[in-house]
């Protein structure tokens, strides 16, 4: 037996069966009568051969995008579910930070509930007890325990399943999309639980489809895509390949039959060279308008997909045929990595024509220094670059 | 690259043997009277009469029974009174009626929970049966009024009824594992439960003795029926003071045991899909 907080997972299997979703006997009775036709029923993977280990204290990201895999494989690890094949040891106790709202009974009251959900997540009455106060000052219900549930607000009982397994104290913390439910104070909250947790050498693992809070929390990623592993290692060089595949996915579905089209992109630094940190950027596009159009034309540097960093926007008059536009960026503000390029042009009564859908055009990598670390767990919103220098003034006689 | 298929040692198998699941079951054993509680509090918070509805099953076919039953099909009942005769084997078999339907669904009505946490699956019918007893213990009250309406008091061979309500429990048991496993894959089966239950309460002798049973067929009644012996079992002893009839609850005794073991067997194998499916 391997200490607590390890997680061996090897070659782990699992399908579905994705007709399973009518269990009637009437079904059982005709596929009785037309035994050869059912024989061969599909089975779809859920997950292939995926293995993960890890030692107690570290920590793992999961992710990818929907229907990849991720719930299946926390359910395996919560041992909720059974693989098909695969060796699987999980050691100490397994707490998953996760909204028990179906397991609440409306007509108990709030303190009667948090007591449910604690023996529902393995807690003692004892524990749950000892953890009262804290519980409910974590959900913030404090005037409401004594009321029935029913009488909650869906935020409140949404709190109200979510604290309970936050004061788990597991060996295994597991968190699927904590940042899916409740306001942004709670999700802040929620967030340092699980950082304090961390911090007393729990394992965790957690999923997420907000990746920079990934790159915060987790020192190693795993990126699933139909049920397998992409991409396995260090956190950032993962958070790379995954972003990568988003954007030129993007760039695939791009629909190019507007009124107007892009021809030509092409991103340089300074003298045709490679864009560098706080130096000139040049973006040279080349556009193709059906008919003569007016409007502004939207360009957005984004670090994956979705929330640009850096916008620029500028009114235009596109005569019937090709227009060259060229866009000089004096210092770019941007640190070493890639980096993609979006576009859009929108016009009309209200601008609410798209002559240009909004999308990914080009990539182009930036030189130059990287960003210094964050403190652990605190996000950055956008990776910016500044060049600063420091100046430390020691007082005379102390020095080290 | 990634083979289509999984290599066919790779395969799963779930090493439980009995001891690690009733290990299991025990170390959730809190878990199982919090569900218990939040059924019974629940129903005591919602309904007005509360518990009485508990008690009024057995009390309504009791009465029902006396009416009719006792006029039409004059029934041997050995010098006891109707109403006692058969409110003494109405309250366990609402026992085992009430554990069973509330068992039988009771994974269904925690599919969200299963998809959720983990617990040994087999503490939602237990909580149920617990619920049950409950209810059943109340329903004693009325026995207890019916003891003193008519002074007839309970003999001393009262101190068999453990025995015959550990079978009882274990075929219940039993039955409410199979149920309910079963109904998670099979879920239109849960419309014939009431029926069948219905017509479990004319197979058993409820509403008659066991007597009206020709006695070279009682044997074949006792396996195939192991709540007969113990119905009949608690009339003896409660009502007639005399020994239940041990051949007949050992061959009950049997069945409830294989239906305990049987059932909790299939209850694990099935549990390991539960997830799956629900």
């Amino acid at each position: 037996m391997s200490r607590s907080g390890a997680i061996v997972a090897d070659r782990i299997w699992k399908r579905f069966r994705p007709e399973q979703s009518r269990m009637l006997l009437r079904d059982q009775l005709q596929s009785f009568r037309h035994r050869k036709g059912r024989r061969e029923r599909t089975w779809m993977w859920a997950l292939r051969d995926i293995s993960v280990a890890l030692e107690p204290g570290d920590s793992l990201g999961l992710m990818g995008p929907n229907g990849s895999g991720k719930s299946t494989l926390l359910k395996i690890l919560t041992r909720v579910m059974y693989p098909y094949a695969g060796r699987l040891d999980v050691s100490g106790r397994v707490g998953a930070l996760i909204e028990v709202t179906s397991g609440l009974h409306p007509d108990l009251t709030g303190r009667e509930n948090a007591f449910l959900v604690g023996s529902l997540l393995g807690l003692s009455r004892k524990d749950v007890a000892l953890r009262f106060d804290d519980i409910i000052a974590f959900a913030e219900l404090e005037a409401a325990v004594d009321r029935q549930v029913k009488f909650y607000s869906s935020g409140m009982k949404m709190r109200l399943g979510f604290a309970v397994s936050a004061f788990l104290e597991p060996d295994i913390l597991i968190v699927d999309e904590v940042l899916a439910v409740g306001d942004a104070s709670f999700q802040t909250r929620c967030l340092e639980r699980m950082r304090d947790v961390l911090a007393q050498g729990t394992t965790l693992i957690y999923v997420s489809h907000d990746l920079p809070t990934i790159e915060a929390t987790c020192a190693r990623s795993i990126w699933l895509s139909h049920g397998e592993v992409q991409s396995d290692g260090p956190t950032p060089a993962v958070l790379v390949d995954y972003r990568r595949s988003l954007e030129e996915g993007a760039v695939l579905q791009r629909r190019n039959d507007g009124p107007v089209r892009v021809l030509e992109v092409t991103v340089d630094g300074e003298d045709g060279r490679a864009p560098q940190t706080n130096e000139p950027l040049e973006v040279t596009i080349v556009l193709e308008a059906r008919e003569a159009k007016s409007g502004p034309l939207f360009l957005g540097v984004t670090e994956g997909p979705g929330t640009p960093v850096l916008t620029f926007s500028h009114d235009l008059i596109l005569e019937e045929g090709k227009t060259s536009v060229r866009l000089r960026v004096a210092d770019l503000p941007l640190p070493r990595g890639r980096f993609y390029l979006w576009m859009g042009m929108f016009g009309g009564r209200g601008r609410r024509h798209t002559f240009l859908p909004w999308g990914p055009v080009a990539h182009f990598d930036v030189a130059g220094p990287a960003l210094g670390p964050t403190p652990h767990g605190i996000v950055r919103l956008a990776p910016v670059y500044a060049y600063a220098s420091w100046d430390i003034d020691r007082p005379q006689g102390s020095s080290a | 690259m990634v083979p289509a298929e999984p290599p066919v040692e790779l395969r799963f198998r779930r090493q439980l043997t009995y001891r690690k699941a009733l290990g299991d079951l025990w170390h959730f054993r809190e878990l199982v009277l919090t569900l218990g509680e939040r059924e019974l509090r629940a129903r005591y918070k919602q309904a007005f009469l509360g518990f009485s509805w508990a008690i009024l099953t057995p009390l309504v076919y009791m009465v029902v029974f006396t009416v009719f039953f006792q006029r039409v099909a004059d029934v041997d009942t050995e010098g006891a009174p109707y109403a006692l005769f058969s409110y003494i084997a109405l309250v366990p078999w609402t026992f085992f009626s009430n554990a069973v339907s509330l068992g039988g669904v009771s994974l269904i009505q925690n599919i969200p929970l299963l998809n959720k946490v983990y617990c040994p699956r087999e503490v939602f019918p237990i909580a149920s049966t617990c619920v049950a007893a409950v209810d059943a213990a109340c329903s004693l009250l009325v026995l207890a009024v019916l003891f003193l309406v008519y002074w007839y008091p309970p003999a001393w061979a009262s101190i068999w009824v453990p025995v015959l309500f550990v079978v009882q429990l274990a075929f219940t048991l039993g039955v409410a594992f199979i149920l309910s496993s079963a109904l998670v894959y099979v879920r239109d089966l849960r419309h014939m439960v009431p029926i069948i239950l219905q017509l479990g309460l004319f197979a058993s002798p409820v509403a008659y003795g066991i007597d009206e049973i020709p006695t070279s067929f009682r044997w074949l009644y006792a396996l195939l029926n192991p709540l007969a012996p113990v119905i009949d079992g608690y009339r003896r002893t409660v009502l007639h003071g005399a020994a239940p009839d041990l051949t007949l609850l050992g061959l009950g005794a049997l069945t409830a045991t294989v239906v305990l073991t049987g059932g909790y067997a299939l209850f694990k194998r099935l549990e390991t899909g539960l997830a799956d499916v629900a």
